[in-house]
């Protein structure tokens, strides 16, 4: 699964990782717009430079290469593919814009724990059952991932071969190892449940919380910033224009 | 004949399970392997069948380098029994669960009912053939399971924590048929942190703590060494701990004893009436 | 002084199940006693226990005849949330019992529940962490925590409820000795310290038998044989029932040690001063 590893949380202490997750929230937000706002390869570079340097002051840029290296082969298939029915310049310009993308997610999923973005939903009233939903779901993650790994050694130890055979028998065998896990969660669903249930989840609809998030000064601080940002790109992009050198465009 | 030299072993996200295990099992060996959650047990036997192999050092099963056979062709030597039966149950009948691993190693239709129906009435499970293997209480799924690794006959049997969760009798419906499978000539090797359960069945005891192997020999020995069994985090069986008690008290009175037996007559013999 | 948990003529049978889980149940339960409840597979003993937080019927559906008073309460008329104050609940795997970040915001899980004030989820955090010993785990994942200390923090997410009765089914089941043992003093601590009510559905009888001051046999459904556990265990009938009883009554019962006489161990320690 290393080429998740660009969505998957670590505990560090870093600046960004400390900020709070609506920050965060905002920011990606905010920087995917700008990702939108421009379709000039420079613009967009520089775009990715920033990123790369928060990336950096989240000491996350190692797992967020892996997950690059991983998927470098079907980036190049998107420029080629592009590249097919538009211009070379066209499709490159393309991919440094999904890369883009795929660095405004990560910035957020790498440095947001679940819980974390759980707390926020909540700040911003989305109902306690949903946000409760979207953590316990994630805290559940590696369980069942773990959880599948032991049914498939077992079936495998019954003599299951996942990768003999062809497309259908492949798709066949998978069957043994799906039902067990289907099973097994949902086993587990009711077990956690009943662990709820005994400490009165659900008792009150006013619902308090011992930790309770603040915006720092930090936070008020990038979140004018990425304002900033979104209002001067608009401005020179589509009021004053841009000047020549990041209108330069790739010449195949 | 299973043969481990040195191996190592450390899982992709971090711990390092295995710090240079070496170990051989003969044929015909009943062995238990004990020691903490996290000490490798489960790492180690899972080498047996091929489901990991060693970074370092190799694993030899029956003359087969587990490096260069696949799992599905060790699985056949090894029969794996896991700790939760319902990792392995999927089918819509009993039946067809325990022929599932039959099917597999493409055994004929005629053997495999035979094979099936034998395993089913060993352990008094024939009434349940075309009952779905979910309909089963959690005792009866276990033996499902048990059955469709009994079927194809292995020559080597791995039980992982076979006791948890089992009352008294089913403990000892347990440990007699796994030793009559050792009466019959297989291996068996089971992962318990039951001390009481090793200390009864199991002739040979290997404890491993932090990925080493810490002590291995018979349970006479093993169980009865106060450093191992602090060392791997267990506990003397409750005979033990008497004979030691008494041995405090009484001269010469022996401490190398695992047995509710063994005691009962050392006592009578040392403390007459 | 009124029984703490009262069990009256209880017999529950589950939703689409042709017989019941538990007939004709009766038992009383004094505050501060240590009672362990044992019995082979199937005998009940787990839904004996879900009858005493109300998860049965509230949560289990099923048909349910007699009563079950705890605290005063009828469990019937009561939902699980308000009983969840007066009986903590441990299940068998930890794993499914933290659903937290860390230790802190699971300890804080149940309190927040209930809707309490800041400062007085954080008092009663504080305090369980105390009773438990696990101020060090405090701000660790349970991916990071071993079974038992998952298990503990799991017995002090319960008491933030400050409940006066603990509920535990099968708590040391997937645990390594030493962590059992840990568990099992953590109990008796609470039980002798606290005055807090054990209930404990065990089937490793040699490790808690000698903490406990009543034991509860059942089989199929009824409760066979009651009382004090050196007496309780030792019996023949209680054997052949296939329960594992602790090896000690199992030597002294092959020395056929006259019960008149001498009370019967529950520890090495005991059974020592007996011999010699």
């Amino acid at each position: 699964m290393s080429v998740l590893q660009a969505f998957n949380f670590r505990r560090k202490n870093t600046v960004v990782h400390r900020l709070d997750p609506r920050t965060k929230l905002y920011l990606a937000i905010t920087l995917l717009i700008v990702s939108f706002i421009f379709s000039e390869v420079v613009v967009l570079s520089l775009i990715f430079l920033f990123l790369l340097l928060v990336l950096a002051a989240a000491r996350s840029l190692s797992q967020w290469f892996r997950t690059i290296r991983g998927l470098s082969f079907l980036l190049i298939i998107v420029v080629l593919f592009n590249s097919m029915f538009a211009t070379l310049g066209y499709a490159i310009t393309f991919v440094v814009r999904l890369l883009d993308i795929m660095a405004c997610f990560s910035i957020f999923f790498l440095t947001v724990h679940p819980d974390d973005l759980a707390q926020a939903l909540i700040h911003l009233h989305v109902p306690f059952d949903f946000a409760f939903t979207l953590s316990i779901a994630t805290r559940y993650v590696p369980t069942l991932a773990q959880e599948a790994q032991t049914i498939i050694d077992a079936q495998m130890s019954r003599g299951l071969e996942l990768q003999k055979g062809n497309m259908i028998k492949r798709i066949r065998n998978y069957i043994p190892i799906l039902i067990p896990l289907i099973v097994c969660s949902i086993r587990r669903a009711l077990s956690v449940a009943e662990s709820l249930e005994s400490r009165a989840f659900g008792s009150t609809k006013r619902r308090t919380y011992l930790h309770a998030l603040k915006m720092a000064k930090k936070d008020h601080f990038v979140i004018l910033l990425a304002t900033l940002a979104v209002i001067v790109s608009i401005y020179y992009k589509f009021l004053v224009g841009l000047p020549s050198w990041l209108t330069w465009q790739i010449p195949l | 004949m299973i043969t481990a030299e040195e191996i190592w072993f450390t899982y992709p996200d971090g711990p390092t399970a295995l710090r240079g295990v070496s170990l051989r099992i003969r044929d015909r060996e009943l062995v238990a392997i004990m020691g903490e959650n996290g000490a490798g047990k489960t790492t180690l036997v899972k080498h047996f069948n091929g489901l990991l192999r060693p970074q370092e050092g190799s694993v030899t099963v029956d003359g087969l380098n587990t490096l260069q056979v696949s799992v599905a062709e060790l699985a056949r030597k090894v029969g794996y029994v896991f700790q939760n039966a319902d990792h392995q149950l999927f089918s819509e009948t009993v039946y067809s669960e325990v022929a599932f691993a039959l099917n597999n190693f493409g055994y004929p239709e005629k053997e495999t009912r035979r094979r099936v129906q034998q395993v089913l009435r060993l352990l008094d499970l024939e009434k349940y053939r075309n009952s779905s293997p979910f309909s089963l209480s959690g005792g009866e799924r276990k033996r499902v399971a048990l059955a469709s690794t009994l079927c194809f006959d292995p020559e080597i049997i791995v039980l992982d924590e076979p006791t948890i969760g089992q009352d008294g009798s089913q403990k000892k419906k347990l440990g007699e048929l796994i030793h009559s499978f050792n009466l019959e000539g297989k291996t068996v090797i089971v992962v318990t942190h039951d001390v009481e359960f090793a200390a009864e069945y199991a002739q040979r005891i290997v404890a491993m703590a932090r990925g080493r192997i810490i002590a291995d020999g018979p349970s006479k020995k093993v169980l009865t060494n106060p450093k191992i069994l602090e060392e791997c985090a267990l506990l003397a069986p409750q005979a033990t701990q008497l004979a030691q008690r008494i041995s405090e008290r009484v001269k010469g009175f022996p401490t190398e004893l695992v047995s509710v037996e063994e005691v009962a007559s050392a006592i009578r013999e040392f403390l007459g009436g | 002084m009124p029984a703490t948990v009262r069990v009256e003529n209880l017999t529950f049978t589950y939703a689409g199940a042709r017989r019941p889980a538990i007939k004709n149940t009766n038992l009383e339960i004094m505050e501060g006693e240590y009672i362990v409840i044992t019995g082979p597979t199937g005998c009940g003993k787990t839904t004996l226990c879900r009858c005493l937080n109300g998860l049965i019927p509230h949560f289990h559906q099923g048909k349910m005849t007699g009563k079950v008073i705890v605290n005063g309460v009828d469990t019937y008329k009561t939902k699980v949330s308000d009983l969840s104050q007066t009986v903590g609940f441990i299940f068998q795997d930890p794993e499914n019992q933290l659903v937290a970040l860390n230790v802190e915001r699971e300890l804080a899980f149940a309190p927040e529940n209930l809707g309490l004030p800041r400062e007085e989820i954080r008092t009663r955090v504080e305090e369980a962490m105390e009773m438990v010993g696990i101020e060090e785990l405090r701000y660790k994942a349970p991916y990071e925590l071993s079974g038992g200390e998952q298990q503990r923090v799991a017995i002090a997410a319960v008491l933030t409820l400050k409940p006066k009765i603990l509920v535990l089914d099968e708590p040391t089941s997937n645990l390594d000795p030493v962590s059992a043992r840990r568990i099992v003093t953590l109990l008796a601590r609470i039980n002798r310290d606290h005055g807090m009510t054990i209930i404990l559905v065990e089937h490793r009888l040699d490790l808690v038998a000698s903490y406990s001051n009543k034991v509860v046999v059942m089989n199929n459904g009824e409760i066979v044989v009651e009382g004090e556990p050196r007496v309780a265990l030792s019996s023949d009938y209680v054997e052949e029932l296939g329960v594992g009883i602790p090896k000690i009554l199992k030597l002294f019962k092959e020395l056929q040690i006259d019960r008149s006489k001498h009370a019967f161990p529950l520890t090495p320690e005991e059974a020592v001063n007996i011999l010699t």
